[in-house]
């Protein structure tokens, strides 16, 4: 059955509840604002909230934040220029983009000013969580904790990249690997498609074809045990999600 | 006309250099031949009335005094070395003669003609053995039936007109030369400025925008060609901008929209217990998903189809790109029972953007997939020559209509073969040609002869 995943908005509370960050919300939008600053306190992250990028430059200068979750398109001056401001002003701090424009040059663009990370709108909750989650530990303010290294009944090695159990072995091609990977690393965290496609594949766009299903279910065929509910569900309209013990 | 004179990569500068040089030796040598010609007939009238008058004047001597005059007169000096004077007996007899060295050699008449009455001159024309000049001789039948002879040769004469020829040839030297100043004009005014143009016109079709015709020491008219041209450019420019601008104020209106509503759907999913319920608001934000994509796959296209498409240009391996795409497509590939196979035998080096190139791949190979029936096969090929890199994707599907190989390309156009159960809104190949044009490709396709259908990615090897 592709399961609904009951423990998931616990799991992502106690998450928080060990690595809480005060973010800074710059977006114009103010229901999207609301949105996100919604979903952000249900994930334990506590969250200011600016409408302008001339604002969010003062806030900064007043309040200790995290990280900055900033729109490129605000009404008094672009994205691009808040973190250029920002860092010219000595501010370090992990930045991502929501942006409306997906193409690379953006992209690179952003990436160019300063900025740490991008998410394309529409995004998932989970998705923008994931994210600051992966600036926060390359930022350092929480220590790097190894994920774990079991999935099941299996211990992954990572030298051979592949896993085993007593005497019995499962190879992994190189791919099948990066995606174990970067779902252990967010375990119990639903991801979604574009996410997937982005950190195993390094492509931003969603191919007609159902190549993420497909690869997940060879995953599963590889990991999961015969009559046991499955460690990789699909969450129908979110992602996919993995849990490591069943 | 001239055209078919010169070989054909003769620049224009040797050929009206070429051309002005050949008028120029032909009207030079018109000139002087019919200079030389004029001239001659004038000396020749001067020569005959020389020769008459001399002879009138010797013939005048010897009626007064006899041969004893004429023999005073060559005595007393004086005498021209151009002018020879004989005087023969009506039978031939030579009685007088004065011919120095340079009217020597000349071979004179016997005698005069029977016919030539006592007074009467006869001019005639005397020629050498071995000299070119000739010798204008006159004879006069005397008083007393001897006939005197006068000649002069035409020595001076030609000696003259020679002088002539060579200043009309230095004439004509100098005034090719002259001519030549409207070569240096039309280089420096109008070929020199057309050259810039088309240096400037190469930048453009290489895809540089801000490229522009200027031409300052150009004509006129070159100089407003020049200017409307650049106008047309500007115009174009703004527009590109325009629509870029235009793209991403589109792409935030439509897209902000969705996140709004695709966030309360997830906020309405992660708080229902119901079941029905979060299936709905599940489905719900499947689609705002596929329509944000689709929001982009219009904006790309539209942007593509005008050169206004941003990209990101990388040096990509070719080979690599397709190895990771099949990759990608090869589970997917087997759970349809499909046989996938990817021909990419050499490592290949482009200017690309990678994300889209790899879009418009992935595009044909979501086409591929859709159409072709289980227990099928799909290839990914890359094919290459000097200046060209062909990305092809193969299927054993039904093919393609006659109508469908005209219009495919086309947006909202869908095959002949989609069903209702087939995905896609007939978006995916105008992007494909939308991503081909913008890196200055193209693309195609065909029905192979084994059954299935072709399509294709041109790519240049430099943009």
């Amino acid at each position: 059955m592709k399961g609904q995943i009951r423990c998931r908005r616990v799991k992502a509370v106690q998450h928080a509840l060990t690595n809480a960050m005060h973010l800074l919300l710059v977006e114009d939008d103010t229901e999207l604002a609301r949105q996100t600053d919604i979903w952000l306190r249900e994930a334990g992250h506590t969250c200011a909230w600016c409408e302008r990028g001339g604002q969010a430059l003062m806030v900064l200068g007043k309040e200790a934040f995290d990280a900055v979750i900033l729109d490129v398109g605000l009404p008094d001056m672009d994205g691009f220029t808040v973190v250029e401001q920002m860092r010219a002003r000595g501010f370090g701090l992990p930045v991502l983009f929501l942006t409306a424009r997906d193409n690379v040059t953006d992209r690179v663009r952003g990436l160019k000013a300063g900025g740490d990370d991008y998410v394309t709108k529409p995004f998932a909750l989970e998705e923008l969580l994931a994210r600051l989650e992966a600036l926060q530990r390359r930022s350092g303010i929480t220590p790097l904790v190894p994920p774990s290294r079991n999935v099941g009944k299996w211990t992954l090695d990572p030298i051979k990249r592949r896993l085993h159990c007593g005497d019995e072995m499962v190879e992994l091609q190189p791919r099948e690997w990066t995606l174990l990977e970067v779902m252990l690393a967010n375990e119990g965290r639903i991801l979604t498609k574009k996410f997937l496609l982005e950190k195993v594949w390094d492509i931003q766009f969603d191919p007609g074809t159902n190549v993420v299903d497909a690869m997940i279910c060879r995953l599963r065929r590889k990991i999961d045990a015969p009559g046991q509910p499955s460690h990789l569900q699909t969450v129908r309209g979110k992602g996919y999600v993995l849990q490591a013990l069943s | 006309m001239f055209s078919k004179l010169f070989p054909e990569r003769m620049p224009s500068t040797w050929r009206l250099g070429l051309l002005l040089a050949v008028l120029m030796a032909c009207s030079t040598t018109l000139c002087i031949t019919v200079a030389g010609w004029a001239m001659k007939q004038n000396l020749s009238s001067i020569a005959r009335a020389v020769v008459l008058d001399d002879l009138g004047e010797y013939a005048v001597l010897y009626n007064r005094n006899g041969l004893k005059e004429i023999k005073d007169v060559f005595a007393a000096g004086g005498h021209e070395n151009d002018q020879a004077v004989r005087i023969t007996s009506s039978d031939g007899r030579v009685l007088f003669e004065q011919i120095p060295v340079a009217v020597a050699g000349y071979r004179w008449p016997d005698n005069a003609p029977a016919n030539l009455q006592a007074s009467q001159t006869l001019l005639i024309t005397v020629e050498h053995d071995r000299r070119e000049q000739q010798l204008l001789a006159g004879c006069q039948v005397l008083n007393d039936g001897n006939i005197l002879w006068f000649g002069r040769t035409d020595a001076e004469d030609r000696a003259y007109v020679e002088h002539i020829r060579d200043d009309l040839w230095l004439a004509g030297l100098a005034s090719t030369a002259f001519m030549l100043l409207p070569l240096w004009w039309f280089v420096r005014h109008v070929l020199r400025p057309v050259q810039d143009m088309m240096k400037s016109t190469h930048k453009l079709a290489e895809g540089s925008t801000d490229a522009r015709l200027v031409a300052p020491d150009a004509v006129p008219e070159l100089q407003a060609f020049a200017s409307a041209f650049n106008a047309g450019l500007d115009r174009i420019d703004a527009l590109t901008t325009e629509l870029q601008s235009a793209n991403d104020n589109l792409a935030h209106e439509l897209r902000t929209p969705l996140a709004r509503i695709r966030g309360n759907l997830e906020i309405h999913h992660d708080h229902s217990e119901n079941a029905a319920a979060r299936e709905a608001a599940a489905r719900g934000m499947e689609e705002i998903d596929r329509a944000a994509d689709l929001v982009q796959t219009i904006l790309t296209t539209r942007a593509g189809e005008h050169k206004a498409l941003k990209l990101h240009l990388e040096t990509i391996d070719l080979r690599e790109l397709l190895t990771d795409l099949h990759d990608l497509y090869k589970a997917a590939a087997d759970e349809r029972g499909l046989q996938f196979m990817l021909q990419a035998p050499e490592s290949r080096l482009a200017p690309l953007d990678r994300q889209r190139i790899n879009q418009a791949v992935a595009n044909l190979l979501d086409n591929a997939f859709a159409y072709t029936p289980h227990g099928g096969a799909v290839t990914l090929a890359l094919s290459t020559t000097d200046d060209q890199n062909r990305i092809l994707v193969r299927d054993t599907g039904p093919g393609l209509s006659a109508t469908d190989l005209t219009k495919i390309w086309q947006r909202f156009t869908r095959g002949s073969a989609a069903s209702a159960n087939t995905p896609g809104m007939g978006l995916g190949l105008s992007l494909v040609r939308a991503i081909a044009t913008a890196h200055g490709g193209q693309t195609g396709c065909r029905n192979r002869d084994e059954g299935g259908a072709e399509f294709w990615i041109d790519l240049p090897c430099s943009v």
